[in-house]
């Protein structure tokens, strides 16, 4: 690399990034005075655990339309602005185009024609929703991994209109005017006004009314809350006051609206301020989105890298280093946000896997930066950053990514001691594996790429793959120890235990044959890729096949994917067979 | 004798004792376990394990020949266990920078050891458990018993036990201590029981005469149940006293008579009796507020032991189970309305292995580890 001036202009990108992150702190502005944002802000248990409204807007468009936010035929629609219309404004709603139908045979069960994007409206399944939900009930018999695609797409249909509807009677009876008056009316319309509320408190999607109890505070649904305080309405305040927002939103009634949410913030104040805080911060996190931010910063770095080899300049170089920092700056503020936010170790489901390997890889790569200098580490650890962020990304559209633990799962010793071994163990061989890419790839192009340089880098894969092997092994015993303690067997051949195991047994064999001596050069390396299909295996494969105590569920779009990733790595060692081989012959 | 003879004992084990066949080891164990664990999806977990893992032959089916084709997890484990034995002696050393590597190794040892043997003699049985209830037994899960029970004496049911492995052998069961024979007619694995009161009339008594049977091949997923099905003569002093169908699907036991006394007989899933009992006092189911996700399970058992005069209260829930005269019961499962609750129960004399092997294996790598990253960093500086 030449030394030439060192100018200024990496640390003017790095500043412009760091920009893009602070910029979206601040507060989106909306083209009405209604308090959108505060509303938005309003903290509601749903799914056991206490969160914004926002939240639960993005998870219930992502899982219904499959993305965060919402174009109809006027405007863009924020996730919350179009919760706002499902809980008020339930026929205005009905008209936007947000439940995705991908699978053919559905919609001709539907009656409606594909089309681009695959968005249909609520109304257009409408005449269709008994057979939708005794097709889906026939599919329900058959055990989920047996469904044929049709019946797995139908199956998540009904899903998905049970949370549309459920979503749409949670505040109010799915399209009543005044509901404020209908349930403060007198006793004569008790009856009536019993049938509704029932209805809304045994369909509602969360609670957002926190009511004085004998042990702190509970909460409760809009519906549960008059119910109990029927004939004295005056008393279920939370409860009135999402009736006045409905109503204030149905009439365009801006100083209504706000007055009501000001309203709901003063019981919230009195009753939960705890919780109110913590869902504003969460708000915040979402508002953020310190991965997406991250990943792009990522995706930048490693552009920098390779223009740094290719112009054979030390200042792209800086520019790298200098936006893999800050991208780890978000990507550690992010994670931290979301372990605060759950009160948990990093890892708790297969999202937070991937955003923690990222994290750790990354910190690994500069680590390694710092030893060696020489734009292996940051390439390295911005690539595997960005592509754990993709995966993360991907990974969120299945629901909260903050959900509830199931009851064995329900440890934070474990989780911060077995799973957090076992997934450094993964960034370990990962940074490994995309090490040897690295290796093989650039002396396949390069051909002048000096020996010295090549032998640099393997001792790095080999050190990386050690460190790979602890943890791994250790990672996998906790796992056996937990599984003594919770199952009373330290090993059980179980899916996911076998993945670990594998990645161990690779690793071993790695280190093992390289001491044998007839592997060194090209051909550690090509064991080192491989490794990097035995980790995707044991992360994602075992995954897939749907058995055992550990899956977290049957993913098929992502199967894809991970056969196209083996290809990949497949292809690399085929590369390297490839040059091994002409090098023996020259 | 010329050489000496640890010379000549070094030699033979010089290839055993080799990396190569290590690698062959750790090779072949990839494989297997890849192979196995994908075989789980429709072979179930617990019998992939049996096919792949608890075994010395992989056995499979090629063109409907049961053919061996490649070595199971016992064999790998073995070979590996001796190779490692075999370093130990030739190659292995204690100083010369090698000490982690000797003390890992000897971790892995006793971790291969240790869980070769407790596959062998690991005892897994459940022990379902209703509010209010004393047991002083757990049930298997897969295998059944044939039992014969004698509640004619005041104090003490007098209970005889038959192995269904020998109500499978089929022919004469003779007991030395009951006055009658059984003869086993028909013996079936699994079978699917239905009701047909439209039965011709047979010679068989009780509910079997209502009972049409349809043999079933043996299920093999661990979800599924195999009713284990038997037709049995009884016959007293040479003089048949009827036919009886007995089946692990059929409830409660039925009686009959012979040689003056009344007899219950029935096919259960196989009983470990305890010299101590457990008694069910409470049960919980938590959820998370607003949800179904359980939060937690726990149960409540008096633990109740004549022999050391023990009467104490137990809590055992999700992650603590109790532990006790070397049977630990883990809470696995719940039913009936939550009134019901099921312990795993786990004998497994060598628990303590993994555990000591693995701290082994895991201060050498340190060590080792540790010690290769200082060479190389006073190297580089």
């Amino acid at each position: 690399m030449k030394n030439q001036k060192l100018s200024r202009w990496p640390w003017i990108v790095v500043g412009v990034m760091a920009l893009y992150v602070l910029a979206s702190f601040l507060k989106p502005a909306h083209d009405t005075s209604m308090a959108i944002e505060d509303f938005a802000a309003l903290p509601v248990l749903n799914g056991g655990r206490i969160k914004p409204i926002d939240t639960v807007a993005r998870v219930s468009l992502l899982m219904l339309h499959g993305k965060q936010t919402l174009k109809t035929p006027t405007r863009k629609l924020s996730a919350t602005e179009w919760l706002m219309d499902m809980l008020f404004r339930q026929q205005q709603a009905n008209t936007y185009a947000c439940l995705r139908v991908d699978n053919p045979d559905v919609l001709g069960l539907l009656h409606l024609e594909q089309r681009r994007p695959p968005l249909y409206t609520f109304a257009e399944m409408g005449p269709a929703l008994a057979a939708i939900e005794t097709q889906a009930g026939q599919a329900e018999e058959v055990k989920a991994e047996l469904r044929t695609p049709y019946q797995r797409a139908i199956v998540q249909l009904q899903t998905n209109l049970i949370l549309y509807q459920k979503l749409q009677n949670t505040a109010r009876p799915a399209d009543m005017d005044r509901f404020a008056d209908f349930v403060s009316a007198p006793h004569s319309d008790e009856a009536h006004q019993r049938e509704h509320l029932h209805f809304m408190a045994h369909v509602a999607e969360f609670a957002c009314v926190p009511e004085r109890a004998p042990e702190g505070v509970k909460w409760t649904s809009v519906g549960e809350s008059l119910l109990t305080h029927l004939g004295n309405t005056a008393n279920a305040r939370g409860a009135l006051a999402f009736a006045r927002m409905g109503d204030a939103l149905r009439q365009f009634d801006p100083v209504e609206f706000n007055a009501a949410l000001t309203q709901q913030q003063e019981w919230l104040r009195q009753t939960a301020p705890g919780e109110a805080r913590l869902a504003k911060k969460e708000l915040l996190f979402n508002r953020v989105q310190p991965f997406m931010k991250s990943l792009v910063i990522y995706l930048l770095a490693a552009l920098l890298v390779f223009g740094s080899w290719l112009r054979r300049s030390s200042n792209w170089a800086r520019g790298a280093m200098g936006l893999v920092g800050l991208a780890l700056v978000v990507h550690t503020v992010g994670l931290l946000t979301r372990m605060i936010l759950q009160g948990r170790p990093p890892v708790t489901n297969l999202y937070s896997s991937a955003i923690f390997i990222g994290w750790a890889s990354v910190v690994m790569g500069l680590v390694l930066e710092r030893i060696h200098r020489n734009t292996m580490g940051v390439l390295v650890a911005s690539t595997i950053g960005f592509l754990t962020m993709i995966v993360a990304h991907n990974l969120a559209s299945s629901g909260d990514t903050m959900e509830m633990m199931r009851a064995v799962l329900d440890t934070n010793f474990w989780l911060a001691t077995h799973v957090v071994c076992v997934t450094i163990g993964y960034s370990a061989t990962f940074l490994a594996g995309f090490l040897a890419i690295v290796g093989i790839v650039r002396s396949a192009l390069q051909k002048d790429w000096p020996a010295l340089d090549q032998q640099k880098l393997q001792t790095m894969v080999f050190g990386v793959l050690c460190f790979a092997t602890f943890f791994s092994f250790l990672g996998t015993i906790l796992g056996g120890i937990w599984a003594d303690q919770s199952w009373g067997r330290f090993w059980g051949w179980d899916p996911k235990e076998n993945g670990a195991l594998l990645i161990v047994l690779w690793n071993a064999f790695a280190l093992h044959a390289r001491k044998l001596g007839a592997t060194r050069g090209q051909k550690f390396l090509m064991l080192a890729v491989a490794g990097n299909i035995v980790t995707s295996f044991s992360w994602f494969g075992v995954n897939m096949l749907g058995v055992g105590l550990h899956s977290y569920g049957f993913m098929e779009k992502a199967f894809v994917w991970l056969l196209a990733f083996v290809v990949s790595q497949v292809a690399v060692i085929a590369v390297a067979v490839k040059q091994d081989y002409f090098s023996r012959t020259n | 004798m010329t050489s000496a003879p640890s010379a000549r004992i070094r030699r033979w084990l010089e290839p055993l004792a080799s990396l190569r066949l290590a690698l062959w080891c750790m090779g072949l164990s990839l494989i297997l376990v890849f192979w196995g664990t994908m075989a789980q999806v429709h072979l179930g977990t617990y019998n992939a394990q049996k096919i792949f893992f608890n075994s010395f032959v992989v056995f499979q089916n090629v063109a409907g020949w049961n053919c061996p084709v490649f070595p199971g997890g016992l064999t790998i484990g073995l070979l590996w266990l001796i190779n490692l034995l075999a370093a130990f002696v030739v190659r292995f050393r204690l100083h010369g920078g090698k000490f982690g590597l000797f003390v890992s190794h000897a971790g892995l040892v006793l971790l291969l050891a240790g869980q070769l043997l407790t596959q062998l003699y690991t005892i897994e049985t459940q022990m379902p458990i209703q509010i209010g209830q004393s047991l002083n037994y757990s049930e298997s899960y897969r295998e059944t018993e044939l039992v014969l029970i004698d509640r004619g004496h005041s104090e003490y049911d007098e209970v005889t036990r038959v192995p269904i492995s020998r109500v499978q052998k089929k022919g004469t069961i003779v007991f030395p201590r009951l006055p009658f024979e059984l003869r086993v007619r028909e013996f079936y694995p699994n079978a699917q029981l239905s009701m047909n009161s439209s039965n011709p009339p047979s010679e068989m008594r009780g509910i079997g005469s209502k009972i049409q049977v349809e043999p079933q091949p043996v299920a093999t997923h661990e979800d599924d149940v195999n009713n284990v099905t038997a037709v049995l003569e009884v016959i007293d002093q040479g003089q048949s006293q009827g036919v009886w169908l007995v089946s692990s699907g059929l409830g409660a036991p039925q009686g009959f008579n012979a040689a003056g006394r009344t007899y219950e007989i029935a096919i259960r899933p196989r009983r470990n009796y305890t010299p101590f009992t457990l008694t069910l006092k409470e049960f919980h189911h938590d959820v998370y507020p607003g949800t179904d996700i359980p939060k937690n399970f726990s149960s409540l058992v008096q633990l109740g032991n004549p022999d050391t005069n023990e009467w104490r209260d137990a809590l055992i829930y999700m992650n603590h189970p109790l532990r006790y005269q070397g049977k630990t019961f883990y809470q696995a499962s719940f039913g009936n309305n939550d009134t019901l609750s099921i312990f795993q129960v786990v004998e497994n004399p060598f628990a303590v292995s993994p555990y000591i092997a693995c701290a082994m294996v895991l201060i050498g790598l340190a060590i080792h580890f540790l010690v290769m990253m200082v060479r190389f960093l006073r190297r580089s500086a």
